[in-house]
């Protein structure tokens, strides 16, 4: 049967992960501070999925971001998805060389779904994740492309159905209002999706506990959780949210911990 | 120590996917990893493995276009290498597949290559991502040391048929059942990705090295 999953999202700006607000950055630290801070190994072993986002504000150093992005393929045995300013064919690409299994992409959606296209023509749908930021103004949800900053006239549902009829394998829907404040997922965008939706869903913004995952991960919407809080989930929280998980019967995949760490250089 | 004991992991890469995962996965083991891309390296090595991500007809077309699909024909089939194929490479080896119109495959492998069919998925979602588990009869070969009904990190819309197999497999059940993974003699296959699938992965990788 197929599992439900939990997903880790790093933010980088510029050389340094960040936390983020309501989409507001703050610095936490750069490689090394992740590497002294967080078991790096401990955590890739309590997530089903990595996914990295370059959300630099000021200009982008994209072969920085590419070191960074094969850092973690060395250092994690699951899948990683990576995107931030993706905007041609040839960005796309060179994620997937650095050792992405799939990019994701938000302002292009909107904006020129035909790169989508050629990205999908090349990798395949499946590697192509769709990132949407649903944002609150005047009590009216909109969507919101690059990094946040402008607001779309587009429909979400509208926008879900355009998704829908394009090659992608992953709906990464998040929200803006909640990023960062660890109140909770806002379920409310999961009405947002049309009936009968072919994508799979992961939620993202506003996971703070266990709860929260918990909560998300029983409406049969919902495919996959992620955050991106580093401070949460900082020390083992990750793993102790996915040991209650399981203990709870939730139906999420399995595997040994301890023996990963037997199996290092074992040939 | 003998140096010659040492497994070198030849990847072949023809352009297409990502290679870095499945590197990174062997080095954890402690095995040697070595990027092959040259036909008559390829035809020369011992131990093979055949990644790919994208269309069945791109992949097949750039095996062909730079010789690599003879290479690796002569390797397996005349000098007896071993061989894993991941994902879209597990497919690769088989006979043909209905992605893009019909593309015949290198054919070490009788079985063919269709898309999950509406009727069979009954509304499941497509492509099949994420953790599933898979079914063995045995715990032996590619799969000695793994736990019952393990899961494993799937990304697909094509699958691979269960026919007219002769060896040890595993079938994973997505709205109909399909080939997960395969040993047949010297030639071995995994729909999901190993080196994407934690400590499961890691084991059926170091089985596949000690086969």
């Amino acid at each position: 049967m197929l599992k439900k999953r939990v997903i880790f999202t790093l933010l980088y700006d510029n050389g340094s992960f960040m936390l983020s607000r309501n989409f507001r950055l703050q610095k936490v630290g750069d490689l090394h501070w992740l590497k002294r801070n967080y078991n790096f190994s401990d955590i890739a072993f309590s997530i089903d999925e990595l996914i990295i986002l370059d959300v630099t504000r000021g200009n982008r150093n994209e072969e920085r971001f590419y070191e960074h992005v094969r850092f973690f393929t060395e250092e994690c045995f699951v899948p990683i998805a990576s995107g931030g300013g993706i905007r041609t064919l040839e960005q796309a690409s060179q994620l997937i060389y650095s050792g992405a299994d799939k990019v994701v992409v938000n302002t292009l959606v909107v904006e020129n779904p035909n790169i989508i296209i050629d990205i999908a023509t090349k990798f395949g749908a499946q590697c192509i994740v769709a990132s949407i930021d649903v944002g609150l103004a005047n009590n009216k949800f909109n969507i919101w492309t690059d990094n946040g900053s402008v607001k779309q006239e587009i429909g979400i549902t509208e926008l879900l159905n355009n998704i829908a009829s394009l090659p992608i394998g992953e709906l990464y829907l998040n929200s803006i209002n909640h990023d960062g404040t660890g109140h909770g997922y806002e379920n409310e965008l999961l009405d947002f999706i049309p009936d009968k939706f072919p994508i799979p869903v992961i939620l993202a913004g506003g996971a703070g506990k266990y709860k929260h995952f918990a909560n998300a991960l029983q409406d049969e919407r919902v495919d996959a959780v992620a955050t991106a809080h580093l401070f949460n989930f900082v020390g083992n929280g990750l793993q102790e949210a996915r040991e209650q998980l399981l203990n709870d019967k939730f139906n999420l995949a399995v595997w040994d911990v301890n023996l990963a760490k037997y199996l290092a250089n074992c040939i | 120590m003998n140096l010659t004991n040492i497994p070198k992991v030849k990847i072949i890469d023809y352009g297409i996917g990502n290679i870095w995962s499945v590197m990174s996965a062997f080095k954890y083991l402690g095995v040697e990893v070595e990027i092959v891309s040259d036909p008559e390296e390829i035809s020369m090595s011992s131990i093979l493995v055949l990644p790919g991500v994208g269309s069945f007809r791109k992949c097949m077309e750039s095996l062909m276009n730079s010789g690599i699909d003879k290479a690796v024909i002569e390797a397996v089939s005349n000098k007896d290498a071993k061989i894993l194929g991941v994902c879209l490479g597990m497919q690769l080896m088989g006979s043909c597949s209905t992605e893009d119109g019909k593309t015949k495959g290198l054919n070490l492998l009788p079985n063919r290559v269709e898309k999950f069919t509406s009727q069979e998925l009954n509304s499941k979602k497509v492509p099949h991502v994420g953790f599933d588990s898979i079914n063995f009869d045995k715990k032996e070969g590619l799969f000695k040391d793994l736990p019952d009904m393990p899961d494993f990190y799937f990304t697909h819309s094509y699958r691979m048929l269960v026919e007219d197999l002769h060896g040890v497999y595993a079938t994973c059940k997505y709205g109909v059942e399909f080939l997960a993974a395969y040993q047949v003699n010297n030639i071995c296959g995994t729909q999901f990705h190993p080196e994407k699938s934690q400590t499961n992965g890691l084991i059926l990788l170091k089985n596949f090295i000690q086969l």
